[in-house]
């Protein structure tokens, strides 16, 4: 029978009788519905081919033998990639001894004769500044023999500087500033070496940045007003070097040296202590340090005692406001953290060093944040040693940091007499290019150490002298040691 | 007819021919067609040649042209009647003969022609002169074809050319001290008005405070360099070179010319770089400074060229092209 008969005969009948006719023809009845597919369990999913995934994207790899075959090559203990970051090399086996390499005694660092020579640093001199980290990762040291340093012309000024400050027991503040590569770290260390050998007391923070960047703890220094932060553990540590650099054999100036005052220190001093004594408790009870240091400074600043040398390193960091919140979150200004502050007050002449003392900053082109007031100052200083009636004038455009502007207000003014301290007090260093005969003496002295295989002759020297912007130390290492072909 | 109006006549008629220039609005149209079509298409249609021109060429000819002799008119008449004035007049206008100047007036490029015979002539004149090879003969600009047909307004055929330029160049190649000067003036009609080395540089000059100055480029970078003496102090844009070249290499290209030279210490430099990037700033100061030290010490020249500081590097970035993904990369071809 044709279907469309059939479906004919469908339509010509009511729909009740229509079902009744269909179920006769089929017994069962199946309704429309979709609940049998909804329920019905799924369907197992096709495998399909995805795409690729994405460049960067961690998948998971399981494939067999395949992780095991894989780079077994030992990766460093934790810590040890960072210890051979910050490690100072300060020998080289396989350079040559230098056969006329004399040491630094304390006639050269008072006489100027010295000047043109290499200079080897002596044993102790060398632990002391290893102890107060005055040796950075990024200086040649590692290509010698022995530690040795050119004494160029910035190096002879700022000898006769100690000498005015040891002599006359003055307050000299000096800012190290100069181009890239120029030295001016490596001339806070021939500084530092010098006050060494002369059996100064030194004190040096070496590095600004270690200060600020909130990586140590903190805490308000009560009954400070206006607040001022205190840094236990930074303390303990500088505390822990101030006594390692300072106490060597041929000097036990801490050791030999007693307490005299009667310092109210939250731990108990034993009898007779000597200065040693004092600075230990510091180091053992972080919570002492602060008070500690200022006990130790007061003892310092007794008469009779000797000149201190105060340094910092990467100045700019402190010149601007710290890491550090306050209680308010709102950013602690650098000069509000308390070592920060002791040496501000130093280097700015609101306080002074009554057995006289120089204090030391050094600025950094590498690693310095924007400080408009501070490079305004150096520029002030600069320009007056040239002509004290052109000095530049403040870009009132620039974002300015009046307590910065306040502390460097002794450079700012036409004459360098007028500031607190007398003639000179606070100056500035340029650190310029060496002479011809200082960049002859120092390749000499870079040949015979077997690090540069060349005839130094005038030609050599003046093509070197040339290529690294008019004498930049740093770059004439780079030229003739470092990137010698 | 009145007597003496013939003689004007004719006066005026052979004034006519001689100078008389032809006129200016058929030359003119005469050039348009000829932009049009090739320069096979041009009729010979020769101008009178100036006065000038047929001194230089003809007068001074080595194997001159001469003419058949003048008929003598006078004697003829004189024989018959003398009586007869007007008859006579007649007749004289009837044997009148105009000569050519050129005997090559009859030819399809007379000017071409009387050039050729004339070089010819010339060289068969001067055969016997020594010679210098032609490498060593100086340099000279011939006229290109082109320029030889406009001046001469005649469809030279180029082969023809070519074998008047054999002549030329082998004229050319006579010693020059015994070059001689009919031969030297016959060469510049052929020679282009502007020569090799006309164009002469203004020579550098070293100024009240002892500056001298070079300019140098070097892709997109331009340098100005001033050195004066001293001892090898050098400043780029107020900067030392180790503070504006980070590079050591840039900084050795900077003061090439003075290292390769052994004067680094004999004299300073201030230059003032713009454009590009530090390579090409380092290698146009190369040149700036080359230059600039040529004008203290010019004998330098050579010691300076085998450096490499003389020549300007002249490739720059080709542009890129529609079409393609770069100056030259195509698209990667799909198929449809």
């Amino acid at each position: 029978m044709p279907p469309s008969t059939c479906l004919w005969t469908l339509t010509q009948r009511s729909p009740e009788t229509a079902v009744r006719f269909l179920s006769k023809i089929h017994p069962q009845v199946v309704y429309f519905s979709t609940s049998q597919a909804r329920y019905a369990n799924p369907s197992p999913k096709k495998k399909t081919m995805t795409a690729a995934p994405k460049r960067g994207t961690k998948t998971l790899n399981t494939k067999k033998g395949r992780s095991a075959a894989q780079d077994t090559g030992k990766r460093p203990a934790p810590g040890d990639r960072k210890q051979a970051r910050k490690r100072i090399v300060l020998t080289n086996d396989n350079a040559l001894a230098v056969a006329s390499l004399k040491d630094m005694d304390k006639a050269d660092t008072t006489s100027e004769t010295s000047q043109g020579q290499v200079l080897g640093i002596p044993e102790a001199t060398v632990d002391a500044l290893r102890a107060v980290e005055a040796f950075k990762t990024t200086q040649g040291w590692n290509l010698f023999r022995r530690p040795a340093t050119l004494m160029r012309k910035e190096t002879i000024e700022l000898a006769k500087v100690m000498n005015e400050a040891e002599g006359q027991k003055r307050t000299l503040r000096r800012i190290l500033s100069g181009e890239r590569l120029s030295g001016k770290s490596t001339l806070l260390l021939q500084a530092l070496s010098m006050a060494f050998v002369r059996e100064w007391v030194v004190i040096n923070l070496p590095e600004a940045q270690d200060i600020v960047n909130a990586h140590t703890e903190y805490a308000p220094l009560p009954d400070s007003q206006p607040t001022q932060y205190t840094q236990d553990t930074y303390m303990a540590n500088l505390l822990g070097q101030i006594l390692k650099a300072n106490s060597s054999a041929s000097n036990p100036f801490l050791a030999k040296t007693q307490v005299t005052a009667n310092h109210t220190l939250p731990v108990a001093l034993p009898a007779n202590a000597s200065l040693k004594q004092l600075i230990e408790v510091g180091i053992v009870s972080p919570e002492a340090s602060w008070p500690v240091f200022l006990a130790l400074w007061r003892e310092l600043t007794q008469p009779g005692r000797p000149p201190i040398m105060l340094a910092i390193d990467g100045t700019a960091h402190v010149m601007k406001e710290s890491d550090y919140l306050n209680a308010q979150v709102k950013p602690i200004h650098s000069f509000d953290l308390a070592i920060v502050r002791h040496f501000i007050d130093h280097l700015s002449g609101a306080k002074s060093l009554p057995n006289g003392g120089v204090v030391l900053a050094a600025t950094s082109q590498s690693n310095a944040p924007k400080t408009p007031a501070l490079d305004f100052s150096i520029e002030v200083a600069e320009a007056r040693r040239v002509n004290p009636n052109n000095i530049p004038r403040w870009n009132p455009y620039k974002n300015i940091d009046p307590r910065v502007m306040e502390a460097f207000k002794d450079l700012h003014s036409p004459t360098a007499e007028n500031g607190a301290g007398g003639v000179n007090a606070m100056d500035v260093i340029k650190v310029g290019g060496l002479s011809k005969d200082e960049a002859r003496s120092i390749m000499e002295y870079y040949a015979e150490s077997g690090m540069l295989r060349a005839k130094v002759d005038d030609g050599f020297v003046t093509e070197k002298w040339s290529l690294a912007g008019m004498g930049n130390i740093g770059e004439l290492e780079r030229a003739s040691v470092r990137f010698r072909i | 007819m009145v007597r003496g109006e013939l003689s004007r006549s004719i006066w005026a008629a052979a004034e006519g021919l001689l100078s008389a220039p032809r006129p200016q609005c058929t030359r003119t149209m005469r050039y348009v067609q000829r932009s049009m079509r090739p320069t096979t298409r041009l009729i010979s249609t020769t101008r009178p040649r100036s006065a000038e021109l047929m001194d230089e060429t003809l007068t001074t000819s080595p194997e001159p042209f001469t003419a058949a002799s003048e008929i003598n008119f006078e004697d003829e008449v004189e024989d018959e009647e003398a009586a007869k004035q007007g008859k006579s007049d007649q007749k004289k206008l009837q044997t009148l003969r105009i000569v050519p100047a050129s005997p090559s007036y009859f030819s399809a490029k007379p000017t071409f022609t009387d050039d050729w015979i004339h070089l010819s002539a010339l060289l068969r004149s001067v055969a016997t002169l020594p010679t210098v090879p032609n490498s060593e003969a100086p340099r000279v600009a011939w006229k290109t074809i082109d320029q030889y047909r406009i001046m001469t307004n005649e469809p030279v055929k180029t082969q023809r050319y070519h074998k008047m330029m054999h002549i030329l160049k082998r004229l050319n190649c006579i010693h020059p001290s015994l070059m001689p000067e009919q031969v030297r003036t016959a060469m510049r009609r052929y020679m282009k008005d502007s020569q090799p080395g006309d164009v002469v540089p203004a020579p550098g000059v070293i100024d009240e405070w002892g500056r001298a100055r070079g300019v140098g480029r070097r892709k997109t970078s331009s340098a100005v360099a001033w050195i004066v003496e001293g001892e090898g102090e050098v400043l780029v844009n107020g900067k030392s070179l180790s503070q504006f070249f980070g590079r050591l290499h840039h900084r050795e290209s900077a003061v090439w010319a003075l290292k390769a030279t052994q004067r680094l210490d004999k004299y300073n430099i201030f230059g003032l770089v713009q454009g590009g990037g530090s390579t090409g700033q380092a290698e146009a100061l190369t040149l700036a400074v080359a230059k600039a030290l040529l004008v203290h010490e010019p004998a330098l020249k050579p010691a300076l060229r085998r450096a490499g500081c003389i020549t300007r590097d002249p490739r720059k970035v080709e542009r890129k092209k529609t079409g393609h993904v770069k100056a030259r990369k195509m698209p990667t071809w799909v198929k449809r």
